[in-house]
């Protein structure tokens, strides 16, 4: 007996077998993406994890088309199939981009911003796991603070850039943040930017077992903490209205979070608390900027 | 030992994320700095992930290093997860007088015929112990380091500073690991070693299938099966609600199909242990609820509620009378649950069953100390009736002993219940009315006569008969006052009694004990001591300690006792005999016929118990009777308790309680005080089950699985397909109610189920 | 069998074919905007940078108005110029775009992709260098793309322009290979000239719509494009890239051939004038200093001049094909409008690897960098120059 609505994923459009490690979250994220945009869909990988993860040569991973791409410019490319694809008729066609937060929040910016500023007709899915992971865990504007990597071996100082805000700035129809722990929520996002049209984009937490060094069956876990946190919000923002799509029950400090994690273990194990301090008053002074925009609604 | 006079070279497989490139850059760092020796430690230069097959290289040479290719042929071959040698060609290219060095708990002789010089060391069990890496990864590396050490003929105190300073993390624990390998290697030197035997075969270079660029074949052609390393498996706990159950009702399992809506189905598994499913939905203290794992998150389910109604709804479920096979015949002394039940079970056996009942209705305590208002008497006929027509026959009216039974049966089941009252030994007993029979001349006969309208009455006593007894005299027109010497928390009546006796207006006196007792112009002055809670006594209530000097009177026109039951001795013609579970040996002296024992008179005190006690005195008794011999079932299976729950996946959802009526004038008013809930509710209430280590298709598992790997097979099972499982672990940590456990690799069938999605 | 020798270009039409053209007065960038129109491009990136810009705008302001067929897509730099085009190509579309110097530099890693996954993309550069900034005529920008693996043709005018990227459609799209179409800033991209348009329905015959290929994206078909090789596939690849690319030489000829039946000019690989038995020196040059070139070579019977069209894959079949009855002591000179960083130039580089173990003399000129006018006066000093004098290797810094 089987409580159909239980079962999130309708159709399998992803095969196993996947070159992503233990509890990848973008693998997952990839199922739920190919399940909700179907087997017609192209999508376009610049270079990030997914690009070794979506197959080696012969074969692909996702039951789809697959545009691996130069890392800089997804959103290009992507603006290239999209536009043959519908003066070819085929309007019905979604075009995802699936990118990571380097080919996000730098070297992919620009192409992303073009793309965004011209509302071309596509899918931009940022798997946000906060460095440079296929590379090995290097610094990202996605990076937070506190997090420790090959490039920032003492922490992160600065913060991560807003990057839903620059979105935001391009007034495109839709745009949301998501959690694999959160498929519910997930899944509806990833329908609502499927039957949107323009530029719409999706930014979704990445847990990551190898670059955030955590144990990989905590990858769930820890992504609905970070919901539950407010360190990872979960909102959106259709054709203008802003809308938090969850509110935590009950305030959970953000070193619940933290502490499962090896990236911030120099923030936890620091005595004088003054990391873990400015990562909850950035989570906080966040929070309550989403919750005044939402009150302006 | 391998010769390090020449150049050497080293092939290592390991997992992504075990450490073993760092491990062959040590080992270089240490030949070099140490040695002098020329290096080249390198690995397969690819994108594979944490617990993907991985190879890497070491050269060592006393000359000059003329190569920098991968190493084929190598002189040493280091595994470094035992699990890849089904997994990958690890063996091939090994030179003939080559070596292999493998982390495993095997002994060399394992591994006879790979190789000639074959070393082992228990790398992961070092590491775990040294804390290094994860259950699903343990990271070898340093052990490994060690054993290659030895078997290279370096000396570990040279090479100890340089695995400090090396290692990204924990450096003490990775040196202690090392050194600890070091001493731990075993060796063996196979003379006849045929290196034909591993199936050597030289490197291929694939030639490629595709010519054009571009990627069609499905992924799924990629195996991620071998980069597991502990399998995840449905395997189900018990739940802690049949744990829990003296009957051992599948709890969970009738709830499940009670919430289904298959009230028949869920009537046939009480039924298989617990033949008064109406009784006991009803009287019984439900150690089920009490354990239900519920309660961390809001409040219990209301089992007792769900089982009264599949109890009362299958009523008029048809019972077949059961056909005797067997030429044994048998003989049951007490018509109570503990009697029937046996009875049931033996008779259901093929044994012809006679069960002897002194009063002249069966049901034992059920029947004569459990007032109406609770357990309707019709509510206890018809449950009777249906064991009586499967077969069971039932002689009331018939006190006997197991003298006269002797030799007339194959075997005698003694279960007369604990009718005798004890005493208060306060003096003056004579004036004490006991309780137990009280109720007992009250529900079989009708008498009431004992306590008159008007009248105080004080009850002594914190267990069911003194509520029972209470709530019975105040419908009889008295004014009942209950003593009890502890608080209310350590009282062992059920909770929900004690709650409805306090709302039907009875007072209840707690810390209080009686001392004495005065007859005083015809009433009775009871003179009483306040008592205090002290430490823990063997049933782990606290002990109630007199307070000095607290001692006061109460005047009373009737006072009945209920602190305790005994068995009758009657049964054993008198004989000092110590009642008790199963076969009773002594007892054999004198009667030819075997004796056995269960119900209140043996253990327990409750409907439930004495009806686990009759379940599990039929089976030892078939079992005699069958010449086998018979050990009380072990429970051994992992419950999964309340710790292995992810709450977070339930929603808190109010229970609905059983709802019980207080009437206003409750004079003569037997009625039943509890009613059962409507179907509607029934669904909803049994549909809060958490499914405790049990499996309920939440789909948890196959929604967080990252690769695919769980499916649903035709049957609409939830299956792991091995071929694709990395051993990730979300499932097992995902899971609600703890049905995934990790397991064994090897304990996994080679007929585990395949996704078909892959199977093209 | 091929000949890889050819006869001079043609720049006007067969006088039987003259009535199905229409001679106009057009710019260089106006005769690559029109040669896209016509070889029926269906989608275009644009991306302003001078001396290109007006192209793009020539392009656009023709799908504006409904008289080319086309999507047109301001992109927001050329980087994702030349990105898109992979999608807009891999989705089946023929595409076209225009850039220049700093642009082209800046797509270059995208020149790499598109070539290596077999795309069938034509672009236009107008050629001009690096910083300190210039925007002037030199090759510079395109010579930097050698190694990208697109083909590419430098165009002496107008009409070679427009010729030479209607061919380049049919070799890009048989050979699954981009090709690249230079032409020199101003002196070629804003000097207006004859040119005679072919009709469409010449062009339609000569240049039929794109054929489906199996490496592409079909929809009912799913796969993937351009993902991770391993070391044995990534080797074959390349492999049959260089089959593909070997074979450019002689498709270049045989569709100058075709066109030449078609349209009525002849094209090749190369162009050899004046070249015979008695020839002292060969001018080599590409693009726009061919013509000035010409001039000289009327007046100095001595010298003859090789025009390389072709320029990558170079065709040494056809080089070495004109020079077969050239004497060994003949002077190859080597005009380089291209600074590659290096000792020698381009040009002269290329030349003496096609022309190894031949007894030639092999020079170098650096000339008309940044634009510099290459005068015909600067072509005279060049054939009088004693390289084995004043050269420093063999090569001049002509100023």
């Amino acid at each position: 007996m089987i409580p159909e609505n239980e079962f999130l994923i309708t159709e399998e459009n992803m095969y196993s077998g996947a070159l992503s490690c233990r509890g990848c979250g973008w693998t997952l994220l990839a199922r739920y993406v190919s399940s909700v945009m179907g087997p017609k869909t192209v999508y376009v990988v610049p270079a990030c994890c997914f690009s070794i993860i979506a197959g080696p040569n012969p074969m692909n991973l996702l039951k789809g088309s697959v545009v691996h791409t130069v890392f800089a410019a997804a959103a290009a490319t992507a603006t290239g199939v999209r536009r043959a694809l519908d003066r070819q008729g085929k309007t019905d066609a979604n075009v995802v981009v699936l990118a990571g937060d380097g080919g996000t929040f730098d070297i992919g910016l620009q192409a992303l911003s073009g793309a965004a500023a011209r509302q071309e007709n596509i899918v931009f899915i940022c798997n946000n796991n906060g460095a440079y992971m296929n590379t090995g865990v290097q610094s990202s504007t996605g990076t937070p603070t506190g997090a420790r990597t090959t490039t920032d071996p003492q922490g992160k100082k600065l913060p991560a850039k807003n990057l839903m805000g620059i979105i935001e700035a391009h007034n495109i129809p839709y745009s949301a943040t998501a959690s694999p722990a959160f498929l519910m929520d997930l899944k509806s996002k990833l329908e609502k930017a499927r039957e949107a049209s323009g530029f719409r984009f999706l930014m979704v937490d990445g847990p990551c077992p190898p670059g955030h060094k955590h144990d990989p069956d905590r990858s769930i876990e820890l992504a609905r903490l970070a919901v539950e946190t407010n360190y990872f919000p979960l909102f959106e923002t259709e054709n203008g209205q802003f809308n938090i799509t969850y509110t935590p029950k009950t305030q959970v400090p953000v070193s619940e979070y933290l502490k499962h994690q090896g990236r911030f273990a120099n923030v936890m194990q620091d005595e004088s608390n003054n990391g873990l301090q400015i990562i909850q008053q950035q989570v906080d002074q966040n929070w309550k900027h989403l919750s005044s925009k939402q009150n302006l609604n | 030992m391998v010769d390090i006079s020449k150049l050497i070279e080293v092939r290592g497989h390991a997992r992504g994320g075990q450490g073993m490139v760092t491990a062959f850059e040590i080992l270089a760092k240490i030949f070099s700095y140490r040695y002098n020796y020329e290096v080249q430690a390198f690995p397969f230069f690819g994108v594979e992930r944490t617990g993907a097959p991985i190879q890497a290289y070491l050269r060592i040479s006393p000359e000059a290093i003329l190569t920098r290719n991968y190493i084929y042929q190598p002189h040493l071959i280091v595994i470094f997860d035992e699990g890849l040698i089904d997994q990958t060609p690890v063996f091939d290219g090994l030179y003939e007088e080559g070596s292999l060095l493998i982390n495993t708990e095997n002994p060399p002789e394992f591994f006879k015929g790979k190789a000639k010089h074959i070393y082992t060391v228990p790398a992961t069990r070092i590491s775990v112990e040294n804390k290094l890496g994860s259950k699903t990864l343990p990271i070898v590396n340093a052990a490994m380091v060690g054993a290659m050490l030895k078997i290279l003929g370096a000396d570990i105190s040279e090479a100890t500073e340089i695995i400090y300073e090396e290692v990204p993390a924990k450096p003490e624990a990775n040196e202690k690991s090392a050194k600890t390998a070091f001493r731990q290697v075993q060796e063996l030197t196979d003379e006849h070693y045929q290196p034909a035997q591993n199936g050597q075969t030289p490197p291929v270079s694939k030639e490629p299938e595709w010519d054009v660029p571009f990627w069609d074949k499905p992924m799924s052609i990629n195996k991620t099966g071998n980069w597991r390393v502990i399998a995840p498996k449905y395997e189900e706990l018990e739940a802690p609600c049949t744990d829990n159950c003296p009957a051992g009702t599948d709890v969970r399992k009738f709830v499940r199909l009670a919430s289904e809506g298959k009230f028949e189905e869920a009537y046939e598994i009480i039924y298989q242990h617990n033949p008064f499913p109406a009784i006991c939905g009803r009287v019984c203290p439900h150690f089920c609820q009490q354990n239900c794992n519920r309660i961390f998150l809001d409040e219990k389910v209301n089992i007792g509620a769900i089982e009264r109604f599949i109890g009362d709804k299958n009523g008029q479920y048809p019972h077949q009378p059961e056909t005797v096979e067997n030429k044994e015949k048998i003989a049951v002394v007490g018509s109570g649950p503990a009697g029937l039940t046996a009875a049931l079970r033996l008779r259901k056996m093929g044994y012809e069953v006679t069960v002897f009942e002194a009063l002249p209705k069966a049901g034992g305590m059920m029947r004569s100390g459990i007032p109406a208002f609770r357990l309707p008497p019709d509510v206890l006929d018809k449950e009777i009736e249906k064991i009586e027509r499967q077969g069971v026959k039932i002689i009331t009216d018939k006190k006997v002993t197991i003298d006269e039974l002797d030799e007339k049966f194959s075997a005698i089941i003694t279960a007369v219940g604990s009718h005798i009252g004890s005493n208060l030994r306060i003096g003056n007993d004579e004036l004490l009315i006991d309780g137990i029979e009280f109720l007992r001349d009250l529900n079989i006969s009708g008498k009431k006569e004992q306590v008159k309208k008007g009248e105080t009455v004080a009850v002594i006593g914190g267990g069911n008969t003194a509520i029972d007894v209470a709530r019975t005299v105040l419908r009889l027109g008295t004014k009942p006052t209950i003593y009890y010497r502890r608080t209310r928390q350590e009282m062992p009546a059920i909770a929900e009694e004690v709650e409805e006796a306090i709302k039907e207006g009875v007072p209840i006196q707690f810390l209080t004990a009686p001392v004495r007792l005065k007859n005083k112009n015809g009433r009775h002055e009871l003179i009483l001591q306040k008592m205090e809670l002290g430490e823990p006594d063997e049933s782990g209530r606290r002990r109630p300690v007199p307070v000095e000097g607290s001692e006061y009177s109460v005047l009373t026109d009737k006072l009945i006792k209920a602190i305790g039951q005994w068995p009758d001795p009657f049964v054993f013609s008198g004989k000092e005999i110590e009642a008790r579970q199963g076969r009773l040996n002594e007892v054999m002296a004198d009667s030819k016929t075997p004796v056995f024992c269960a119900g209140d008179m043996a253990w327990g005190g409750t409907v439930v118990e004495a009806i686990g006690s009759g379940n599990e005195v039929g089976r030892e008794v078939d079992a005699f009777l069958k010449g086998k011999e018979w050990k009380k079932p072990e429970k051994n299976r992992e419950v999964a308790t309340h710790d292995r729950i992810n709450y977070r996946y339930y929603l808190p959802t109010p229970g609905n309680p059983t709802p019980v009526t207080t009437p206003g004038n409750l004079t003569n008013n037997f009625d039943e005080v509890a009613s059962g809930l409507t179907q509607e509710t029934i669904l909803k209430e049994a549909g809060r089950c958490l499914h405790c280590g049990e499996c309920f298709n939440c789909g948890n598992c196959l929604n967080y699985c990252p690769d695919a790997a769980i499916f649903i097979d035709d049957d609409f099972r939830l299956r792991i397909d091995y071929d694709y499982c990395k051993g990730c672990g979300i499932c097992v940590r995902e899971c609600p109610c703890s049905a995934i456990q990790y397991v064994e690799e090897s304990s996994l069938a080679e007929t585990e189920p395949k996704n078909e999605l892959h199977q093209k | 069998m091929l000949q890889f020798e050819t006869t001079e270009m043609q720049k006007t039409p067969r006088a039987d074919l003259l009535t199905r053209h229409t001679k106009k007065v057009l710019k260089g960038n106006s005769a690559a905007a029109i040669a896209a129109k016509l070889s029926k491009v269906s989608l275009v990136t644009a991306y302003p940078i001078t001396p290109q810009t007006s192209i793009i705008e020539e392009i656009t302001n023709m799908i504006a108005s409904g008289e080319f067929d086309a999507e047109s897509v301001n992109m927001e730099s050329e980087h994702s110029v030349f990105a898109a085009l992979i999608g807009a190509s891999l989705a089946g579309e023929r595409v076209f775009t225009a850039t220049s110097g700093q642009g082209l530099f800046y797509a270059h890693e995208v020149l790499h992709a598109i070539a290596h996954m077999r795309l069938p993309v034509v672009a236009c550069n107008v050629g001009r260098p690096s910083f300190p900034w210039n925007i002037w005529a030199d090759q510079t920008d395109s010579i930097s793309q050698r190694d990208t693996g697109w083909v590419q043709y430098y165009c002496e005018s107008s009409q070679e322009v427009m010729d030479t990227i209607i061919q380049s459609y049919r070799l890009a799209e048989k050979l699954k290979l981009p090709v690249m179409v230079v032409l020199d800033a101003f002196y070629m991209s804003h000097t207006s000239e004859n040119v005679y348009i072919p009709d469409q329905k010449m062009v339609n015959e000569f240049c039929p719509p794109r054929e489906k290929m199996d490496d592409q994206i079909d929809l009912e078909h799913p796969k993937a494009f351009g993902g991770l090789v391993g070391p044995d596939m990534y080797d074959k690849y390349n492999r049959l890239y260089w089959e593909s690319i070997r074979k450019v030489e002689s498709e270049t000829i045989q569709l100058g051939n075709e066109f030449d039946k078609t349209f009525g000019r002849k094209y090749a690989a190369v162009e050899a004038v004046n070249i015979h038995e008695k020839t002292e020196k060969i001018l080599v040059t590409m693009a726009s200093v061919t013509t000035t070139a010409r001039q000289i070579v009327n007046r100095h019977p001595e010298v003859g001049l090789l025009k390389i069209r072709l320029f990558k894959p170079f065709p040494k079949k056809s080089v070495l094909s004109v020079l077969d009855n050239v004497s060994g002591d003949c002077a190859i000179i080597n005009i380089d409008r291209n600074y590659p960083g290096d000792t020698e130039g381009a040009l002269m580089q290329e030349m003496k690897r096609a022309l190894h173990g031949t007894p030639y003399n092999i020079f170098g000129v650096y000339t008309g960098l940044g634009g510099r006018d290459v005068s015909s006066k600067t072509i005279e000093k060049i054939i009088e120059s004693d390289f084995d004098k004043t050269g420093i290797d063999g090569v001049i810094w002509m100023t």
